[in-house]
């Protein structure tokens, strides 16, 4: 199952080496939609709307985690970018590693880290409780 | 596949920011989810981060995502619509234009967040 680059959907059916490979080249885009709305809006609220660098604080990140709202549209934009982001990394791994070896390798750690970084995010997001302090 | 230098250009442009945002997001990820450890680690965290690289950094990367979401827009109406594949030149100079429209106030409030802000 190789990546391949096509720039029509026409094109990628008939490039796609399996049906799964498609459904990635769709959700890319699919993915993408979202993410311009989640991310977008995560920078707007979290980087422009807050002092990022000054005003965050422990209180302010649990509060917020513990909205379910919040809870809900971090853990879409944490899911939705880990996909596309995973995805896209294996395009590359697949373009510029040559050796099957080394490919089979980078994506071994690759996937396990990513694994990891999504299996605490979600803990985060969902496994804690936060009583305000003030 | 793509024709012409532009889209070669967008092309890197388009991989290295993806590549560098998923590398970011897993650091971000692990940085706000260790907030499960409790105030004062995270506390301790946040003072450290304190230092305006890691505000400038984050400058960086935000510059990164807004390229990427905008051209990756570009890419998706090139596949789905046959006047994105004829207009693929100008919607990458369209790229530009919105990208200094968002770009330039965004640019503007997170460096006073960095350097002006703070209690
Ligand atoms: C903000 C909205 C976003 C849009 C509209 C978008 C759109 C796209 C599109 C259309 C592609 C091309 C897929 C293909 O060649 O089949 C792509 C690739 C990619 N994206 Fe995104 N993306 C967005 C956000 C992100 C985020 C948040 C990340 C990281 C977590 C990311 C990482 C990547 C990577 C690594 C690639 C592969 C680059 C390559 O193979 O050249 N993207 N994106």
């Amino acid at each position: 199952m190789m990546a391949f680059r096509a720039r029509r959907l026409e094109e990628a059916k008939r490039l796609s080496t399996s049906n799964l490979e498609l459904l990635w080249w769709v959700f890319m885009r699919v993915s993408g939609v979202l993410l311009v709305f989640l991310v977008l809006g995560h920078l707007y609220t979290r980087a422009v709307l807050l002092n990022f660098h000054h005003d965050l604080t422990y209180d302010v990140v649990a509060r917020n985690m513990s909205t379910v709202t919040w809870k809900f549209y971090n853990w879409l934009l944490l899911f939705l970018s880990i996909l596309h982001g995973t995805n896209g990394l294996r395009y590359s791994i697949d373009d510029y590693l040559p050796s099957p070896r080394a490919r089979v390798w980078v994506k071994v750690i690759v996937y396990t880290l990513v694994f990891l970084v999504t299996v605490f995010g979600t803990l985060s997001l969902w496994a804690w409780n936060y009583t305000p302090v003030r | 596949m793509y024709r012409g230098r532009e889209g070669q250009w967008a092309f890197y442009l388009h991989r290295i920011s993806g590549i560098a945002i998923i590398l970011f997001l897993a650091l971000h990820v692990t940085e706000i989810s260790s907030s499960m450890f409790g105030p004062k680690w995270f506390n301790a965290l946040l003072k450290f981060e304190e230092n305006p690289i890691f505000g400038l950094g984050l400058v960086g990367v935000a510059a990164l995502v807004l390229y990427h979401a905008l051209n990756g827009l570009r890419i998706i109406l090139m596949d789905f619509t046959s006047w994105g594949v004829k207009l693929q030149r100008q919607l990458w100079y369209a790229v530009w234009v919105v990208y200094v429209i968002l770009g330039f106030p965004m640019l503007f409030i997170m460096l006073k967040h960095v350097f002006v802000g703070g209690a």
